[in-house]
């Protein structure tokens, strides 16, 4: 990487250089944090907010296709790149008045009934407004591989994190060549194994018993071309990321993720945030001080703050908020500030920022083992389920294991499992084994009760449920009002968590929300199906791995 | 959770689309006290889980009648209902990949017209028109008739849940029917998860469960489970306006008002219910490798999410309508065959006059529940059964 050149693209018609190694948001937020997109119902500025390929918050053109996470995107010379949405420009966007002429919001499913020789017309706005983009033209990316990559492993690690790394090496030592797959397209080679960069699994199937490569993987890689593994194991290393919050104006461009701030380039570190305000009190948090330690206003914890954060953070200087209730961000275009209260009724505050970064609960991204068909549990200390493992990190489907965040692992590696775990890969597991330490009480483990104190006082400005499909809070206490109970079917009635996000964002929040205005366990408002894919997927892709059109071209 | 009451007159099995507009017919009529009890949750079965067709376009008769009346009350819904089901008229475009195909169609084409319906038979350029960027060379033509289209599934159950809510039907989810009480060769009662309630007539609408309801009141039916997918992708401009149906492989796809192209194939699956409603790599793979193949332009969309649902199947491809001549105050109201939702409204009212004990309008050798009965096979069959 480090000889390649520089890439010129045109971003709106201007020639613009990525550096190597670049990513295409990277390239274009060097003079500060960019608005990229406008959301999709009340066309509210939106900017980056996950930094991790997940959220909606960057995503441009590029070549004609209207979805393109900006922050995952190597830019290629000679790419065209646009903000596919707000008219006339994302910035200047005339719609953005639906965001002060609807203050209630607009209920889709209500609105627009009448009358009737006006519904076709209402179809042809409603239709011209919604939607990312125009469908891409030209057939196929020229980059595609015709036919799709296809390999055979005795075992597959997802994910070359800390934890991913840990067991390969562990599996290399006792004879076994794993391969190793990583969905950014940076990670380093381990000796000894197969390493497939840029590739996102997709979909996990539930072991075939009749065959000897019991697993398959599917997904795609970074040209978007179908990939697809067959392994006698596999080992699930997938981590976590770092979850939302609910408060007035959380969508606010300034509002991010701890992933996000952890992601930046030096370049855009320098430009994206000044005086952040850091949302957390866990371990999370103590990562983003030691990073921008010199660029943190305050830290605000909706608990306690841990002391080891407490002390880092009085060295340098910041001032804590622990026991915080988080009101609402400042600021229209940009984050100015944060308001809070301290819980228990007791005083305001007002926060001076230029960013507000969410360190405060690390979620698993656990989406593949129910597919496989593993069981799974729920986790109330991190609001999160995670798959069911014996003592040595085995789910409970046969051959399939997991390590790390996505087993409920917050430490950087999860050693202590991956020990295990390539031992029982390998056939050396020893008989009896004390249980795996897992799901620590870390993170928000009473969240609950902060929501139910929160939703007390009187809210100002908009809350977000549901970035991706901008779905308000109060919509979905609206569906609890009209009678509609579970997860399951106020998703529906509210349209939740049906966005690119694929529920990431938005679910975690909303489960434990339905729980209060429900009031029943979480386990009793239930949990949303996991679909496939687990991320989006060029049918192009999934098209090359169709087995009777290979077996065709064959 | 326990039941509200536990004598009814009435206890329709299944709040599904067809369970909850029977149960609203049934309101109407003053017929109550009536129960509408569901094993899931609402839109949990079949009608929260289909692709939100409304056509016209069959094979028989019968169902053409159904057909047209429904896509009349799908018009009024939002007007009668408090919820819009974005109901669009932008047709349905069946297309053939053969001239045989193409006479099946024109067959299919000649019965809706004898109807009074304006459905057209397209040349290739034709459907070309209708379907930007259609691969060249991949169908021989299609018949297509505007006053098909598409909805929404979900906002048109909350509204007929509402309504029959406020009409003072008890509506209760989570809750399984395990039997059917009998006394004198007629219905008494059913057994529930939630206890056993006392009700002289049953309504058999559970959709992919329908046949395991019927064999739990010891009457044999040949209604079967069938697991059909489904997928959605994410939302694009819009540049797709008919429902496109491909008649070799049961193809079809449409976009939503939101920009969603939302479809599905046929690929087999075990038959029954027993396996569950997961998604497989199989239709994934075959479901983009068909989309892709007949509109390449696709290539780069993505998919955001696949889920399945059961069809109930019947032999004939005809749904059972009417009373069970075996046990009297079973009234049967399933057998679409993935079709339960474009002809619910209709439909349902022909299955609340069974429950009544009026005469209906349907034709007993089509639609009665008695046509298995007999030892030859059904007079009439509906092959045009697709995704």
């Amino acid at each position: 990487m480090g000889g390649a050149p520089s890439r010129r693209f045109r971003y709106r018609g201007r020639a613009t250089d990525a550096r190597p190694g670049e990513s295409l948001l990277a390239a274009l937020s060097r003079d500060g944090l960019p608005v990229l997109e406008r959301s999709l119902r009340y066309h509210r500025p939106r900017a980056p907010f996950c930094g991790i390929g997940q959220c909606t918050g960057c995503l441009l053109r590029v070549n004609g296709d209207p979805t393109v996470r900006s922050c995952r995107y190597l830019p290629s010379e000679e790419d065209r790149v646009d903000t596919p949405r707000g008219w006339p420009s994302v910035r200047w966007d005339v719609l953005g008045v639906l965001d002060t002429l609807f203050p209630q919001g607009i209920d889709p499913f209500r609105a627009f009934r009448r009358p009737a020789f006006a519904i076709p017309l209402y179809h042809r706005v409603v239709r011209r407004l919604s939607g990312y983009g125009p469908l891409p033209s030209g057939s196929s990316p020229g980059t595609t591989t015709p036919t799709p990559v296809v390999r055979t492993a005795e075992v597959a690690v997802v994910g070359a994190g800390a934890s991913g790394r840990a067991v390969v090496e562990r599996l290399v030592s006792r004879g076994i060549r794993p391969l190793l797959i990583e969905r950014r397209t940076d990670a380093t080679a381990v000796a000894g194994a197969d390493l497939w960069n840029g590739v996102s699994v997709s979909f996990l199937t539930p072991p075939q018993p009749d065959q000897a490569f019991p697993f398959m993987l599917l997904g795609f890689d970074a040209a978007g071309g179908g990939v697809a593994a067959h392994a006698r194991a596999v080992v699930v290393a997938s981590g976590g990321y770092d979850a939302s919050l609910l408060f007035g104006e959380n969508d606010r461009p300034g509002v991010l993720t701890a992933d996000a701030a952890m992601s930046l380039t030096p370049a855009q570190e320098r430009t994206w945030f000044r005086r952040a305000i850091v949302v957390g009190g866990d371990r999370r948090v103590q990562d983003v001080l030691e990073r921008f330690g010199h660029r943190v206003a305050a830290v605000v914890a909706p608990g306690e703050i841990r002391p080891d954060v407490v002390r880092a953070a009085s060295e340098r200087g910041i001032p804590l908020y622990p026991r915080s209730l988080v009101l609402r961000a400042r600021g229209r275009s940009r984050v100015r500030g944060l308001d809070l209260q301290a819980r228990g009724g007791g005083p305001h505050f007002s926060l001076a920022g230029d960013a507000v970064v969410l360190a405060h609960r690390r979620l698993p991204s656990a989406q593949l083992f129910p597919l496989a068909g593993a069981r799974m549990a729920w986790h109330a200390g991190t609001g999160a389920y995670y798959p069911l493992l014996d003592p040595h990190g085995m789910t409970t489907v046969n051959g399939l294991y997991a390590v790390g965040t996505a087993a409920g692992v917050l430490e950087s590696a999860d050693e202590a499992a991956a020990d295990r775990v390539s031992d029982a890969v390998a056939g050396r597991a020893e008989g009896a084994l004390p249980p795996l330490p897992r799901v620590r009480a870390e993170g928000p483990a009473e969240l609950e009760g902060y929501y139910r104190e929160l939703l007390r006082e009187p809210r100002r400005g908009r809350w977000i449920a549901c970035r991706c499909e901008d779905v308000l809070l109060r919509e979905v206490e609206a569906a609890t009002r009209a009678g509609y109970r579970g997860v399951e079917v106020v998703k529906r009635y509210s349209a939740f968590g049906t966005g690119l996000c694929q529920g990431r964002y938005c679910v975690p929040d909303v489960l434990l929300l339905l729980s209060i205005l429900e009031g029943r366990p979480t386990a009793e408002v239930g949990t949303i199906t996991t679909r496939p894919p687990v991320f989006p997927t060029p049918l192009g892709a999934l098209a090359e791995l169709d087995p009777s059109t290979t077996a065709e071209a064959a | 959770m326990p039941l509200p009451r536990t004598t009814y007159r009435t206890v329709v099995v299944g709040g599904g689309i067809v369970g909850l507009f029977t149960a609203l017919h049934l309101a109407r009529s003053g017929a109550g006290p009536i129960l509408v009890v569901d094993r899931g949750f609402l839109s949990s079965g079949a009608s929260g889980r289909n692709g939100g067709g409304v056509r016209q376009q069959w094979e028989t008769r019968a169902t053409v009648r159904l057909a047209r009346e429904s896509v009349a009350a799908y018009r009024r819904f939002g007007r009668e209902f408090g919820y819009n089901p974005w109901f669009r008229q932008t047709g349905y475009l069946f297309v053939a990949e053969s001239t045989a195909e193409l006479e099946r169609l024109r067959t299919v084409h000649d019965l809706v017209r004898s109807e009074g319906l304006p459905s057209e038979v397209l040349g290739p350029e034709e459907v070309a028109r209708r379907v930007e960027g259609i691969a060249p060379g991949s169908v021989v033509g299609g018949t297509y008739l505007r006053s098909d289209g598409t909805l929404y599934p979900f906002p048109a159950v909350w509204g007929v849940y509402e309504a029959v809510r406020s009409l003072g039907v008890d509506v209760v989810f989570g809750i399984e029917v395990l039997g059917v009480e009998v006394r004198d060769g007629a219905v008494a009662g059913v057994r529930t998860s939630a206890g056993a309630v006392t009700a002289s007539s049953v309504v058999n609408a559970a959709g992919g469960w329908s046949g395991d309801l019927s064999r739990r009141a010891g009457l044999d039916v040949p209604n079967v489970a069938t697991r059909h997918e489904i997928l959605a992708t994410e939302a694009l401009k819009p540049f797709l306006d008919p429902m496109v149906v491909r008649i070799s492989d049961g193809l079809y796809f449409s976009q939503t008002v939101r920009g969603e192209v939302v479809g599905g194939l046929t690929v087999s699956h075990r038959p029954g219910t027993a396996s569950g409603m997961p998604s497989s790599p199989k239709f994934l793979t075959a479901m983009a490798s068909a989309l892709v193949g007949l509109l390449p332009r696709l290539a780069r969309v993505r998919v955001l999410r696949a889920w399945s649902g059961f069809y109930d199947d019947t032999p004939d491809g005809l749904p059972m309508i009417g009373e069970d001549p075996r046990l009297k105050g079973f009234v049967q109201a399933n057998g679409f065959g993935g079709h339960g939702f474009m002809l619910a409204p209709a439909a349902t009212r022909r299955v609340a006059q069974a429950v009544l004990g009026e005469v209906t309008d349907l034709d007993p050798a089509v639609f009665s529940p008695a046509r298995f009965l007999a030892p030859r096979a059904p007079a009439v069959a509906e092959r045009l059964q697709l995704g």
